[in-house]
């Protein structure tokens, strides 16, 4: 049954990935994204990484993609499909596949074997988290922090520029 | 015999949320009639009429109904939606049309699956939790939920391809984002308070009392963070003083201007399963679940009853409490509303958090 289960969930993630790739309009291209999210979530609680699952869903599915479905919208670029030159789809595609091969590869030697079963419990991830790798932690946070400043300044000087 | 413990469970539980939105739906028509001095829905089933000795004492017992108009609000208020038009704007895709109120109403029905309803109890040898998922996550899952929430009013607003609708949309998408800082905040506090993020474990970090008389409640250790709760959550759920994102004197309707029939009944159901969902949170965090100062229940199903009994009894009372706030206030403005969100809300939130976890850290 719940190997059952996982298969369909499995195939709709991949059949939505596709549809990300493939939809014509950007917005079903979008929830296209938000179902395969959530299916990748699923998929986290099937390992019984429940706290891996629900960070998935709140951080990915629920906040960042709110936010790309509101610029989409806002642009209202739904109805404009989106310019299909052949040869630039195919380049394009295969730098995406040559790059992820790059990153891919040594991370793929990096973790030889199978992996291994942790528990994905909400205390064993924030010892984890705020003990072993609380210095690359409070840097990512740093990094998110200039990145929020960085946007807030590009979009000032737009506006100065404006008037 | 695992399986057929959670279907049950699964089943009861769905209908036990979806009864809360429905009975929620019927105290606002008949509690708004109350609050503007009419006399509200009262005909449909009160002039039935028989001479049949044997139906006399039924059909009493629905003209009673009728009278209190629950009749109008559970029955034939659905029926009136399953006959009337489903109507489709043109140049919108009928499927995410339709899509849009079910995403509106599902995760809230889906985020009902870790509330616990009353003590564990044991039947016939099988312990069980009167709770669909014991999952890790807990209450980080309700908080999922209601992020996902979001889409459903959002493609509604999309769908209705006019300028009302959308603003409706993205009105509540930029409500919701924002008042769910303040909302995830306050309940980091109550985490950090009750060291779990386990509904269940909740309810029983607050039994007993504080310095013998006080009930060991999450409102008398985290006023703060209830305040915060109860408002960011009423925002959550769109109504008013919150209720920008269907504001009929600027927009029409907001998001569901081009909904009819029952798919704008589903938006209501959500609407109302979701004041069910914030009642029965509020009462489990910050008012002790089933606990009662001073008593002590059987651990039989008896005692389970018991205790969910008192539960639904405080989930009611916050429901009509919410309902009563809706009639009373007035809206706000726009710019009123993100101040709060982000001016105030926020910033004591995360106040009330260093405060807690110092205070923590010091016991």
């Amino acid at each position: 049954m719940e190997g059952l289960l996982w298969y369909l969930v499995a195939g709709l993630a991949l059949g939505s990935a596709l549809g990300v790739v493939l939809m014509h309009k950007p917005l079903y291209s979008a929830f296209c994204l938000v179902l395969n999210l959530f299916c990748v979530a699923v998929m986290f609680g099937f390992l019984d990484a429940h706290f891996l699952a629900v960070s998935q869903v709140i951080v990915y599915a629920g906040a960042i993609m709110v936010l790309v479905v509101f610029v989409i919208m806002l642009l209202s670029l739904e109805g404009k499909e989106r310019s299909s030159s052949k040869f630039i789809t195919v380049l394009a595609a295969a730098g995406v596949v040559g790059l992820l091969a790059m990153i891919l590869g040594p991370i793929k030697a990096a973790f030889p074997g199978k992996a291994s079963a942790i528990t994905g419990g909400v205390e064993a991830i924030g010892m984890e988290l705020y003990s072993k790798y609380l210095f690359s932690f409070e840097i990512a946070s740093v990094l998110i922090m200039v990145a929020i400043v960085g946007a807030v300044v590009l979009a000032r000087r737009i506006k100065s520029n404006a008037n | 015999m695992e399986w057929l413990i959670l279907i049950i469970k699964v089943v009861v539980i769905f209908h036990v949320a979806q009864g809360l939105g429905a009975l929620c739906v019927w105290v606002e028509r008949k509690g708004s009639a109350l609050i503007q001095d009419r006399i509200g829905a009262n005909r449909a089933g009160a002039f039935f009429h028989t001479d049949s000795l044997v139906l006399k004492p039924v059909l009493g017992g629905v003209k009673i109904l009728g009278v209190l108009g629950v009749i109008n609000t559970l029955v034939c208020d659905a029926v009136k939606a399953l006959f009337k038009e489903d109507f489709v704007p043109k140049g919108t895709s009928n499927f995410i049309h339709s899509l849009a109120p079910f995403m509106a109403v599902a995760p809230v029905f889906m985020a009902f699956a870790v509330i616990p309803f009353a003590p564990d109890f044991e039947i016939a040898g099988y312990k069980i939790r009167s709770q669909v998922a014991e999952i890790d996550a807990g209450i980080l899952f309700i908080f999922a939920m209601a992020s996902i929430a979001v889409y459903g009013v959002t493609i509604a607003g999309w769908c209705g391809n006019n300028k009302f609708s959308l603003l409706g949309g993205l009105r509540s998408a930029a409500q919701m984002i924002s008042y769910e800082l303040a909302l995830g905040l306050s309940m980091v506090a109550m985490i950090v308070l009750y060291g779990t993020v386990d509904l269940y474990k909740m309810v029983e970090a607050q039994s007993g009392t504080i310095a013998g008389f006080l009930p060991a409640w999450g409102i008398f250790t985290q006023p703060v963070a209830f305040i915060l709760f109860f408002v960011a959550g009423m925002a959550e759920t769109k109504r008013a003083p919150f209720d920008l994102p269907e504001s009929e004197s600027e927009l029409v309707a907001g998001y569901f201007t081009e909904y009819s029939g029952m798919k704008f009944l589903l938006f209501w159901l959500g609407e109302f399963a979701e004041i069910g969902l914030l009642s029965a949170l509020v009462s489990i965090m910050f008012f002790g679940g089933w606990d009662l100062p001073f008593v002590e229940y059987p651990a039989t199903w008896v005692g389970a009853l018991l205790g969910h009994v008192v539960l639904m009894g405080k989930i009611a009372f916050f429901c009509v409490l919410q309902i009563v706030i809706r009639w009373t206030l007035p809206r706000f403005r726009y710019d009123q509303l993100m101040r709060l969100g982000w001016k105030y809300l926020l910033p004591i939130a995360l106040v009330n958090l260093v405060f807690t976890g110092a205070l923590k850290l010091l016991a």
